[in-house]
């Protein structure tokens, strides 16, 4: 045996990506998620001529698996040079599907609402992406600032937020326009700004929202009304304007503890009329077949996703690393707890998909794209800097 | 995850804050969730559940109605109906479909086409589709017998119908939306939605035969909107009969050798009553078909499509007859069926025989003469002048038998006369105005004052209560108040011989009728025992033989109807008369039967009965198993049998010698011809002639009245019969006659006893054998 070479030093070059990151955990209750979904919506088999969502769902599955890698690969470094460019792009495109004489075959509106625009494969909604774009640079403009931590300065942030959001109202798609005021305000509270001055702007938010009802839309009201009604258990509207909400509760409920299985639950679902069953109410759809444990599995499996998410925030050192994960977290978190809230009837019904689990190609690949931005994030060596982001203590001047 | 040390405080607090946020609502989601699947999950997995089910209703059948004997007098009657889309009607279902042929053709063309272009393109295949119009409407006329103005008379009613509901639905949407929050709503702009009527077929041809059905359903194959349903109608066998009557026995105007066959129309039709094709919201509320708080179905509810009993019989045993539908129940999942069968309405069997009422109804009918206007019925005077008939003779008169058993009180017949079929139908609430209405059932419903008919009860009362000894005589003067020789005389006392009674025992007070006799009854026994003796006799309540229905009125108050209670002093109106100080005088006048008192024909049959039982009363009956009671009874009247035995003998007397006032007609050439001819019975009876109030009279039926009568008089004629010879006889059936207006009760009423009874004996209720 050879005597030991002369002892080298080996200064291992440092890794810039860590296989091992808590990122996994996203991915694999997001995978889970998917594959849930798969399955829920074969729960009731396509009529004849009517397209297979489940499989659908398995290729849109497939295309966002790509885009999240195409996502996680890069540095977030990147996303963070491209976001303002981004964001522009995406409001740009915004104002393009509201143009009135832009061609039915480009901008194709669906029951009154213009959100798609037809990209030959298939439709496309740039409010999807917008929520992404916003986020990242929402987190971008956050970074290295701190007037955020005075009243004044919050106005910038929140005018950043309403120029997609208000775009996305008018298209009209109330339910994603919701999203972005629960994650801006977390954003906020994570980089720091002062609870009292988030609580002022929320209490007069919530002080000009009677104002603001008579601007809704005849069917949104109507919409309102009808929960309102349901909450104190006033069927007057389960046969028009809470028809669908109604359905949902009684599907939802009809599950009891372990729900009914997927025969039986097709033939429910089917006869009881639930609409958007594939879609926004797919959540009954669970609740249906699985009961309650199913809406727990749900649920719990999105607290594993958000858990993750806010791990990966807490581990991070920079600045727009810390934060878009937060603002993804709060996107994911919103968007399930609205959507499941109206299924159950603690929410107005608006249109709005559970990410991963509904049918339909955007909702699906913007999730998966938002997942590998997490994984990103989550997988990046951490560097060490002067001062840590978004640590104010100690420093609460005013 | 080595590197995982946790660096600053004020991030990582935020981020507790944030999950901590995100926990709160997961809490609340859980909760509603919990609510919604554990706590509720029962109740909304039912809920769900029901949706699986397709749930039709079979139709039942109807209980039948039967008579005495079993004959059948209400029935439901399998039949079809034939029915027409409304879009064919109206002609939208030419247009539409000739629409969507020219879309289907070239649908690039169509979307480019202006509207005048689609007009014309539409045009072009109309005629096609209106030519199917057309076939249908000659398959209609050719089975179903029409004609084109018949058939168009139809169509204009069902459209003319459904425009009218549409407008009044569409009013109450606008109003409701208007008025529940909707608020933008502008009547201008507010686009109704097409009524469920539009949408239906609607029946053009009602009750036709399996035959034509088929026919029907064969050609239905190939034309649009043509839909043939299974149905039932109400079918009602007696609703014409013919019956033939003896004409030998009847007054010298009338007699004839020959029989002659009267057409009676609606036998019974008042007391069966009728069905309504039209369920009214009131019904539905009385008794839904699925109750609107809990949903519970009621198979034997109502629903719009089906009949109610209307009237009569087949209103107060609608619950009875009505039966339950039956429920196919299919699962939509699994398709499979779970029937259960209709349970059919049960029968109802009633105490009238059905031919002996068409006998009465042909005797009362206005062709057989009996109850029109005849001057024997007035009289002659005494130099062979014809007496003043009042009405113009062959005037048609109103009126009502009752024929009741004695031994069990059933009624064999009731007869109102005119009947359903013959007239206008009254105005509610009903005036006895004296006109022919028709859908008043005068032996239960109308009232009329006693007049002498009460003299017999009067005199058991009297002699019960001790004020009267049957063997001290009274003196007839003419008028009862010395000081007054105007009011309380006696009716043999006017211009120009003012003659008198003289003096009277009890039974022949009653054969001659005698009013001072029971003026004085009257008067001692005074208004209070008068009245209570009149409500022992079954006065002043409905006697509910079955006809009784409740009515709510919109205020909420419920009051009875379909048989009238009479009238008989309260405590107040005596009181209140006392305080007037005509007291004695009422006392004194209802002594004959006149003034505050007043009864139905049944009224007084019952009464009579009652009387002929010796004082047992048992309840009047119509329908069968109602639980009648028999035996003795707390309110059976306490009449000696001495008592009795007066009475009916005078009765007996009434018709049977000539004194009585029921015995003879009086022709001008003097001869008499016995009222009651019919051989082998034996009769007890009492004439009354009680005044009515003034009336005026629509002779000729132009609308206006042009005889004004200043004292009417009812003729009343109430009797007992029996089989065999006086002495061996006893009475068996009670028999009471009102004929409206007809003056003299022993000249018009008597007369149509004596054929009634000849009836009784034809039906061999009255066999000869017995002794």
């Amino acid at each position: 045996m050879r005597s030991a070479p002369a002892r080298t030093r080996v200064i291992p070059r440092p890794r810039l990506v860590m296989m091992r990151s808590v990122g996994w955990l996203c991915v694999g209750s997001a995978a889970l998620l998917s594959v849930l979904g798969v399955v829920v919506i074969g729960t009731v088999p396509p009529g004849p001529g009517e397209p297979n969502l489940a499989i659908m769902h398995i290729v849109h599955l497939v295309v966002g698996l790509i885009a999240a890698v195409a996502v996680a690969v890069p540095h977030y470094r990147v996303a963070q040079r491209v976001s303002y460019p981004l964001l522009a792009a995406v409001v740009f495109m915004l104002v393009f599907v509201l143009i009135p004489w832009v061609p039915e075959a480009i901008v194709r509106p669906r029951n009154g609402a213009r959100r798609w625009i037809n990209v030959l494969v298939t439709d496309f909604q740039p409010s999807e992406l917008a929520k992404i774009a916003w986020v990242l640079a929402l987190a971008s403009y956050l970074r290295f600032r701190e007037n955020y931590r005075k009243l004044v300065g919050l106005f910038l942030p929140l005018a950043l937020t309403f120029i997609p959001m208000g775009l996305i109202l008018v298209e009209p798609d109330l339910g994603t326009a919701m999203l972005f005021l629960p994650t801006l305000f977390a954003m906020l509270i994570a980089a720091g700004a002062k609870l009292r001055h988030l609580a002022l702007v929320m209490f007069i938010g919530l002080s000009l929202a009677p104002a603001m009802y008579p601007l809704l839309e005849p069917h949104q009201k109507d919409r309102i009304k009808a929960m309102a009604a349901q909450v104190v258990g006033d069927d007057r509207y389960h046969n028009d304007i809470g028809f669908q909400g109604a359905r949902a509760m009684t599907l939802a409920g009809a599950g009891r503890w372990t729900g009914v299985g997927r025969r039986h639950a097709a033939a429910l679902i089917t006869y009881n009329g639930l609409p958007e069953d594939h879609n926004d109410m797919i959540f009954a759809v669970v609740t249906c077949r699985w009961g309650m444990l199913g809406a727990m599995t749900v649920w719990g499996t999105f607290v594993l996703l958000c858990a993750g998410g806010l791990v990966i925030a807490a581990q991070c050192k920079d600045p727009f690393g810390r934060l878009v994960p937060v603002g993804l977290v709060a996107m994911f978190f919103s968007q399930m707890a609205i959507n499941t809230g109206m299924s159950i009837g603690l929410m107005p019904i608006t249109g709005m998909t559970l990410p991963f689990v509904s049918a339909g190609g955007s909702s699906l690949v913007s999730a998966w794209i938002m997942v590998g931005l997490l994984l990103n994030i989550a997988m990046r060596r951490q560097r060490y800097l002067a001062r840590e982001a978004f640590n104010f203590d100690g420093r609460d001047d005013p | 995850m080595k590197t995982a040390k946790v660096h600053g405080r004020m991030f990582h607090r935020r981020l507790t804050l944030l999950s901590a946020v995100m926990a709160g609502v997961l809490v609340l989601l859980a909760a509603q969730m919990f609510r919604l699947a554990v706590v509720q999950g029962a109740a909304r997995y039912e809920r769900a559940e029901r949706r699986l089910d397709l749930v039709r209703f079979l139709p039942t059948t109807r209980g039948r109605i039967l008579d005495r004997n079993g004959l059948t007098l209400a029935v439901d009657r399998p039949s079809y109906l034939v029915a027409v889309e409304y879009e064919v009607i109206t002609g939208a279902w030419a247009f539409e479909q000739a629409a969507g042929r020219a879309r289907s053709e070239d649908r690039a063309a169509w979307d480019a086409m202006s509207p005048p272009q689609r007009d014309a393109a539409v045009e072009k295949h109309l005629p096609g589709f209106e030519a199917e119009v057309q076939q249908v409407w000659s398959t209609i006329m050719t089975l179903g017998g029409l004609d084109r103005p018949g058939l168009d008379r139809r169509l204009d009613a069902i459209k003319k119908d459904v425009q009218t509901t549409a407008a009044i639905v569409w009013d109450r949407q606008l109003r409701r939306q208007i008025r529940f929050g909707r608020g933008d709503v502008d009547p201008a702009t507010f686009r109704p939605r097409p009524i469920r009527e539009q949408r239906q077929a609607h029946v053009v041809l009602p009750g036709v035969t399996d035959k034509v059905a088929f026919a029907f359903r064969r050609a239905a194959q190939h034309l649009p909107g043509l839909v043939v349903k299974d149905s039932h109608r109400r079918s009602y066998p007696w609703s014409e009969a013919d019956v033939p009557l003896e004409r030998a026995g009847l007054p010298r105007a009338l007699r004839s050798s020959d029989p002659v066959t009267i057409r009676v129309e609606g036998v019974a039709d008042h007391l069966l009553g009728g069905m309504r094709d039209e369920v009214w919201a009131q019904d539905i509320q009385r008794r839904p078909f699925r109750d609107p708080v809990t949903g519970v179905v009621d198979r034997g509810g109502y629903r719009v499509g089906d009949v109610v009993g209307t009237r009569g019989l087949e209103r107060t045993f609608e619950r009875r007859l009505r039966g339950e539908r039956g429920v196919l129940r299919k699962r939509l999942d699994s398709g499979k069926e779970d029937r259960q069968e209709y349970a059919r309405g049960e029968d109802l069997q009633i105490t009238i025989d059905i031919v002996l009422q068409a006998r009465i109804q042909a005797i009362l009918a206005p062709g057989f003469g009996l109850t029109t206007v005849q001057q024997y019925q007035a009289g002659w005077n005494a130099n062979g002048t014809p007496r003043e008939t009042g009405l113009p003779l062959g005037t048609p008169l109103n009126s009502a038998v009752v024929v009741l058993d004695i031994e069990n009180g059933d009624i064999l017949a009731m007869v109102s006369m005119p009947t359903l079929a013959m007239g206008p139908l009254a105005p509610e609430p009903y005036h006895d105005d004296g006109r022919r209405w028709v859908n008043l059932n005068r032996p239960v419903q109308a009232v009329y004052p006693p007049g002498s008919i009460a003299k017999p009860l009067v005199m058991a009362a009297a002699l019960t209560e001790g004020v009267h000894d049957v063997t001290v005589p009274i003196e007839c003067t003419g008028h009862y108040l010395a000081e007054r020789r105007d009011i309380a005389r006696c009716w043999c006392y006017r211009p120009p011989s003012f003659i008198t009674h003289g003096e009277l025992v009890a039974d022949e007070a009653i054969a001659r009728s005698c009013n001072i006799y029971f003026y004085t009854m009257g008067d001692r026994l005074g208004m209070t025992r008068l009245a209570r003796w009149y409500r022992r006799f079954g006065v002043g309540r409905p006697l509910d033989v079955g006809l009784l229905y409740d009515v709510t009125a919109p205020d909420g108050t419920t009051s009875r109807r379909g048989e009238s209670g009479g009238a008989v002093p309260s405590e107040t109106l005596i009181e209140r008369l006392r305080g007037r100080g005509e007291l004695r005088f009422a006392s004194v006048i209802m002594g004959i039967g006149q003034g505050p008192v007043s009864w139905t024909p049944l009224h007084a049959a019952n009464a009579y009965a009652i009387l002929a039982r010796g004082g047992a009363v048992r309840d009047a009956t119509l329908v069968r198993d109602r639980g009648r009671r028999n035996g003795p009874r707390r309110d059976d009247l306490p009449l000696d049998d001495t008592v009795v035995a007066t009475v009916l003998e005078g009765m007996r007397r009434s018709v049977s010698e000539p004194l009585g006032t029921g015995h003879h007609i009086t022709y001008p050439d003097g001869t008499r011809e016995p009222i009651i001819n019919v051989e082998g019975v034996t009769v007890w009876a009492k004439t009354g002639t009680a005044q009515a109030t003034p009336a005026a009279f629509d002779v000729d039926r132009d609308g206006t009245p042009e005889v004004q009568l200043d004292n009417p008089l009812h003729a009343w004629f109430v009797g007992l019969v029996g089989a065999g010879a006086a002495g061996d006889a006893r009475p068996r059936y009670a028999i009471s006659v009102i004929v409206e207006y007809g003056g003299s009760g022993g000249r018009t009423s008597g007369p149509i006893a004596n054929e009634i009874i000849r009836a009784l004996q034809a039906q061999g209720y009255l066999p000869d054998d017995i002794t």
